[in-house]
């Protein structure tokens, strides 16, 4: 099952820089670029910071390829 | 600014120590200035590398991985200890069957180097793919 992720389309909503979101997130901004281009899986830990820094349900951020989770 | 201050000067005391315990070792003195010169260098690009998260209060120790660079660390030291027992456990073969006493010092120091070249070589390699 692959992860997918719209951390970028969020991110951007939010008027967010990759370099604002991973200094909210206490992460690199490689690691938000890796996460964004879906080369970097997330741990279920930075999935959740990553949402809550983005003030958004963590399965709108993050859902699996097979439809389980809110990708609404 | 002044957060990062013990950072600089903790690593211009060990850039130091590293180069004078070179020299003491036996190396000449321009090796010892060269190394200490880039450990300092190496200490001095870390903060703006974007390979570590910056701790603005960490004091002498302000630099931490996050968990894709500790990914990517980890993978790294794994592929350099496989290849390098690999390589070790062929050499001690080689040595055993050419019926010589034992291995070498400089073809264990020559293993031994070739372990660091592979883990710097697959860290820039995963890097650089992700």
């Amino acid at each position: 099952m692959i992860l997918h992720t719209r951390l970028k389309e969020i991110r951007l909503q939010r008027s967010l820089t990759q370099e604002a979101l991973a200094r909210a997130a206490g992460v690199t901004r490689q690691t938000i670029i890796s996460i964004e281009k879906q080369k970097f899986v997330p741990s279920v830990k930075l999935a959740m910071q990553l949402a809550a820094v983005l003030d958004s349900p963590v399965d709108r951020v993050f859902w699996l390829e097979s439809g389980q989770g809110g990708k609404s | 600014m002044t957060a990062t201050i013990p950072y600089y000067v903790s690593r211009v005391v060990l850039a130091v120590a590293l180069g004078a315990l070179l020299v003491m070792t036996g190396s000449p003195w321009w090796a010892g200035s060269l190394i200490g010169a880039l450990a300092l260098a190496w200490f001095l690009w870390a903060p703006y590398s974007g390979r570590y998260v910056v701790r603005p209060h960490g004091r002498a120790m302000p630099l931490r991985r996050d968990e894709r660079a500790e990914s990517i660390n980890n993978k790294a030291a794994r592929n350099a200890f496989v290849l390098t027992m690999l390589v070790l456990g062929a050499v001690t073969v080689y040595y055993g069957i050419s019926g010589l006493a034992a291995v070498p010092l400089p073809v264990l120091k020559g293993v031994l180097i070739l372990g660091a070249v592979i883990y710097v070589t697959s860290d820039f390699w995963l890097r650089r793919g992700e």
